[in-house]
């Protein structure tokens, strides 16, 4: 059990590191080319374990909606923007506020999808990202 | 580069953030229904190639605006070519815990802590060249109830009741 709480943690600091770096090279490039390059590097990267793992393109895949395949694109735009956010307002914001904004649309997305599962905590957990975000944005 | 006391930040970009986590959700969406269909690593694995062609045609429509706009900018060093690096070896790590006792609640809620203690760290030092920041009392406060309303959804909201 160790390993996979480490492995989960590790995930969560991984996520920060790649917004870290792709933030300092669209300092010297732009946000879209540091997607650009996140995106080609990551693309080599799982080509290589893929390839000497197996499995890279499983039979299902075929079978895939179309739009299943629109995940990618709106990843270039996502990385992007995290690029040229977390140049102005730091790691901890970006984390929070982008953080914040899934949790707030996911639950919106169950909703919209007629799931209304622990509806109570989730609306109550949207109230406090609000007011967590209203806090960070009241005059000092 | 420090910013001692943290100005004012820009309401825009706060909502352009926010707005971020929203496109997370879509992509996060999506992504899961290519993995139901193949594997995690396949569906990582198209969603780079994907994306790798996407950057380029945005780049290509964007280029005119670009070039006018470009100035003299400081030498990246080679280490910031290799965030996908970093983004590949995520999904490998993710798509074991959510297999293991963790689930996916625990491997997220897991993830959150550890993304939100490495940017405290990240801001405090100004890892990896950008600028440092230290966060005030009331940036803390914001901290606690964003993390706390996360941890509510994710554990006994979304799915999970």
């Amino acid at each position: 059990m160790t390993l996979p709480i480490l492995f989960a943690c590790l995930a969560g600091v991984l996520v920060g590191v790649s917004r870290q770096v792709n933030g300092r090279l669209s300092l010297s490039t732009s946000p879209l080319i540091a997607s650009f390059w996140n995106h080609i590097v990551g693309f080599v990267a799982l080509s290589i374990l893929g390839l000497s793992i197996g499995g890279l393109i499983p039979e299902g895949a075929a079978d895939a909606p179309w739009h299943a395949y629109l995940g990618g694109s709106i990843g270039v735009v996502f990385v992007a923007a995290g690029s040229w956010l977390i140049a102005r307002i730091g790691a901890v914001n970006t984390a929070l506020l982008v953080i914040g904004g899934q949790m707030v649309s996911g639950v919106a997305l169950d909703l919209l999808q007629g799931v209304s599962a622990g509806l109570l905590a989730s609306v109550l957990g949207v109230a406090l990202i609000l007011a967590g975000m209203a806090l960070t944005q009241r005059r000092r | 580069m420090t910013t001692p006391s943290a100005p004012r930040l820009n309401p825009l970009h706060l909502l352009a953030a926010f707005g971020t986590g929203g496109l997370l959700t879509l992509m996060v969406h999506f992504n899961g229904e290519l993995g139901r269909y193949g594997n995690a690593l396949f569906s990582s694995w198209a969603a780079h190639g994907t994306g790798t062609v996407a950057a380029l045609l945005l780049l290509a429509v964007l280029y005119p605006w670009r070039a006018r706009n470009a100035g003299a900018k400081p030498h990246a060093p080679l280490w910031a070519y290799l965030g996908g690096i970093s983004g590949a070896i995520t999904v490998m790590l993710t798509s074991f815990a959510v297999n293991s006792p963790l689930a996916l609640s625990g491997t997220l809620a897991l993830g959150l802590a550890g993304q939100v203690i490495f940017s405290i760290v990240a801001d405090r030092w100004g890892l990896f060249g950008l600028p440092m920041r230290r966060p005030d009392r009331r940036d803390l406060a914001a901290m606690v109830l964003i993390l706390a309303g996360s941890a509510l959804i994710i554990l006994f909201g979304r799915g999970n009741a």
